[in-house]
Formats: structure tokens, sequence, C-alpha cells
């Protein structure tokens, strides 16, 4: 409950910004009328510009705000309403140019002036922005060149929005209304140096070393670090943070990865990460002794929000087991007696990381483990196979809807498995899952 | 889950926005 009303504090306060421009444009003394297409379309650039700012408040990963939801819910929030700002962005010119002759004019390149020219960047800016995100991997670009350009491009089309606005000048003939947008300016550039300097500068005083890499499975490596003379953040299990390594925290070369040690254990902090990309490639290189900078905690999937009489199911897929083993050895070291289960499933054993350990597990904790690897051993006698209703029946007791489940892995594993549960009588809100893919 | 409350969250934000947009217009030109 507490965190449902921070999280509608937080709505409120998001479409309260979001609103804010469009209602200083209702106040005071306004002008009479353009006509009703011309303002409709006028309102709509200015909502988008507004929405356009926000965006830098959503993706700079303020805390408290991304606490109730989780930073992937945030993320997941930005693409969404970046491609719903790119269709009303769009919308204000179309309206424009099919209902108004004197801004066909104004765009002849004979005719046009600075502010259009901004205007009309700005867009094609946000169009290369869309068409960049969307298309990433199959435009082969790499996700630092990505994160950089996306990054220079928003920046860009925000300025350029701001000219085309104060250079149309529609709608913001009081002192209050010329001041809105200067004042929006000014926050944004706040975010800017909060995200760009004060925030690596703190990163930059608080480093890791590498301690070492450990090989957990095939093409699976466990970075182990320890803090250079401070102390490691409290985080929960099942939380992630966002790592810097081979750069400075300046490059904004970080990429979000959950954490697969026991916070109980407060002298180091583990990552386990599977090869995937150019980054992910490069971590068995890392050697010891090696700075690494970590901003964390984020991320709302873990036990510790939500409390379970009755015990806890966890689903994992592949590397989808690193937050689910942070969780379990957490559980182990704190002594918990309660009955949990964990359903882990992978392409062979020799890909599942801690297999061992996780085979061993239940001889501290009060666990049943159901390995599901795809292509079992000649004398293999568990399951195998994808992850069904049939076998999460065989294994979960009847009290089934009173556990509160976790599940992480490959998307259609998560989505099978919450589609299935829910239908097996578990309500939604016992269902706990982590977007890992939202970069 | 989780996509469809991020998905149904920027569908609200959106739609508010139009609105406003459209009330501003209607009020503006009676």
């Amino acid at each position: 409950m507490r965190y449902f009303i921070r999280g509608l504090f937080w709505i409120t306060v998001y479409l309260g910004m979001a609103l804010f421009p469009c209602l200083v444009l209702l106040s005071g003394n306004m002008p009479p009328g353009y006509g009703y297409l011309w303002d409709f379309s006028l309102a709509l650039g200015y909502g988008a510009a507004s929405m356009m700012a926000i965006m830098f408040f959503l993706t700079a990963r303020f805390k408290r705000p991304a606490l109730p939801f989780g930073v992937d819910v945030i993320y997941y929030f930005h693409k969404y309403i970046a491609l719903l700002l790119f269709v009303i962005v769009a919308a204000h010119p179309a309206i424009l140019l099919a209902t108004e002759p004197v801004v066909r004019e104004m765009l002849k390149p004979a005719q046009i002036n600075r502010y259009m020219v901004a205007g009309v960047v700005s867009f094609l800016l946000l169009t290369l922005i869309v068409v960049s995100s969307l298309w990433r991997k199959q435009l082969n670009i790499p996700y630092d060149t990505w994160r950089l350009i996306h990054a220079l491009l928003a920046i860009a089309a925000f300025i350029l929005a701001l000219i085309h606005i104060e250079g149309a000048g529609y709608y913001i003939n009081t002192p209050a209304k010329r001041l809105i947008w200067p004042l929006i300016m000014v926050c944004w550039l706040l975010i800017q140096l909060y995200v760009r300097l004060i925030r690596p500068l703190r990163l930059l005083s608080t480093p890791y070393r590498v301690k070492e890499v450990i090989k957990e499975a095939d093409e699976v490596y466990t970075l182990v670090v320890e803090p250079r003379h401070h102390e490691i953040p409290a985080y929960k299990p099942g939380q992630f943070a966002w790592l810097t390594m081979f750069y400075s925290p300046f490059s904004m070369k970080e990429h979000p990865f959950s954490f697969s040690s026991n916070p109980e254990q407060k002298d180091e902090l583990r990552f386990t990460i599977k090869e995937l990309g150019d980054f992910t490639k490069r971590i068995k290189d890392a050697v010891p002794d090696q700075t690494v900078y970590i901003d964390a905690p984020y991320g709302a999937f873990t036990i510790d929000r939500h409390p379970s009489e009755r015990g806890y199911v966890f689903i994992a897929g592949g590397i989808g087991i690193a937050p689910l083993r942070s969780m379990l050895r957490a559980l182990a070291d704190r002594k918990d007696q309660r009955p949990h289960i964990l359903f882990f499933a992978g392409k062979s054993l020799e890909k599942m990381a801690f297999y061992e350990e996780l085979k061993a597990l239940p001889d501290q904790l009060n666990l049943k483990v159901v390995f599901l690897p795809q292509h079992p051993p000649a004398n293999w006698s568990g399951e195998t196979g994808y992850l069904n209703r049939e076998i999460l029946a065989r294994h979960l007791p009847t009290h089934l809807p009173e556990l509160n489940y976790f599940i992480c892995g490959p998307a259609p594993l998560m989505d099978m498995a919450e589609k299935e549960l829910h239908a097996m009588g578990v309500p939604l809100q016992n269902l706990h899952s982590e977007l890992f893919d939202f970069v | 889950m989780r996509e469809m409350l991020a998905k149904t969250l920027a569908v609200l934000t959106a739609v508010m926005i139009i609105f406003l947009a459209a009330a501003f217009a209607l009020i503006q030109n009676g």
C-alpha cells in the first residue's frame, strides 16, 4: 500500500509536469483564437515540448520516483511515451500543413525563417531517435554508440524545439507565459548537470576494484568486485546496478546488471553476466585490481518488498537466475524456514550457471529445486524441455494462490509463466517479474 | 504485466495531452 500511494503521488507529479505548460496556456488573458485546428495544433506542439523536457527526467534515474515502479517500468514507459510523443509532434505540422496555406508558404525554401528551420530539424532529429531506437539491432549500432547518439540527438531536438516555440511566439504574450519555457529550460539544465556531472563525480569518488572473475557456465561469468576504502551500498536481494568498466563514469558507457550476490555479505558485490554483446563479451577480460564504477541500487524486483508467509516460488530461465540466486542466498543466510521452490530452465546443464551450488542449496534452505535442461545428459531422470503448466502443477503445492512468484528469464518464459500461473488461480499481485531487456 | 503498466500510463498521459489541447482550441474559438 505504501508503494501504491507513492506510485500514485509520482504519477500525479509526472502528469502535472507534462500538463503544466498546457494549463498555463489556458490561464490569464488570451488573445482571440486563430481557428480551431490552428490552436489545436499549437497546443499539441506545446504539450509535446513539455513531454520532451520530462523525458530527460524519466531517464535521469532518480531513485525516489522510480522506487514504487522499478526502473524497468520507467524505461518501458519512456519508450512508449516517446512513440506517442512522436505521433503528437508529427500531428502538429501535419494539421497545419493540411489546413493552413500560410504554413505551406512559410516552409518554402525561399521564405523559411530560422525558427521554422529549428522546428523542422527538431522533428527530423526526433525521427532519427525513433528509428535508431526501434531498429538499433537491425542497424547494427553498438549499444554504447547508440546511447551517446540518443542523448545528443535528444538534447539537440529539445533545444531546437524551444527555439521554434520562442521564435513562433504564439500564446506567450504575458510575462507568466513567457516564463514557462525558460523555466523548463533551467530545470532541464539542472537535470543535465546532475546526470552528466554530479553523478559521475560521485561515482568517481566511490570506486570499486575487481577481485576476481569466475566462470560459472558456458559463456557465463561472475564479476566479483570490492569497494576501495568505502562501504558498499545497502541493497535488496534481486535489485540491480549500473556498471561502468573499462571507461570513466563520464563516458556514459554503463550497463545494468542484477546483483547475484548475497546482500548480507557487506564486503563484496557479485554480478553474473552472460556473453550476449560487445560489452558482456569483455567481462572475462577484466583483471584483478581493475577499477569499476557502480551506481546502485535500483529495481523493485525483490522478495523484501513482498512478504510471503508460506514461501516463495522462483522461476528462472538462463541468465535470469542471477537475481534469483541473490534472493536464495539471502534467504539461506537469514536461516529462513519457509518452504520455497525454484524452477530453473536452461539449454543444458553446462550452460546453467550455479548448477552445482543450487543442487546443494537444499542442505541450507527449505528449498525444492526443479532443473529443466532442454538437452539433458544421458542419465538424467528429472524434468526436461520447456516449462509448462503440467510441470508447474506437478511441483506446486495446492495452496499456490497464496505464494509469491518471482520470474526472470527470456520473454517467452516469463509470458508463459505469468499466463499459466494466473490461469491456475494465482492473483496478479503475487506475480513479480523483471524486464531486463529494457535498454 | 509490468510492460502493460508502462503502456497504460503512457497512453493515459498522451490522451490527457490531446484532451487538453482540444479543450484549449475549443475555449479559444468558442
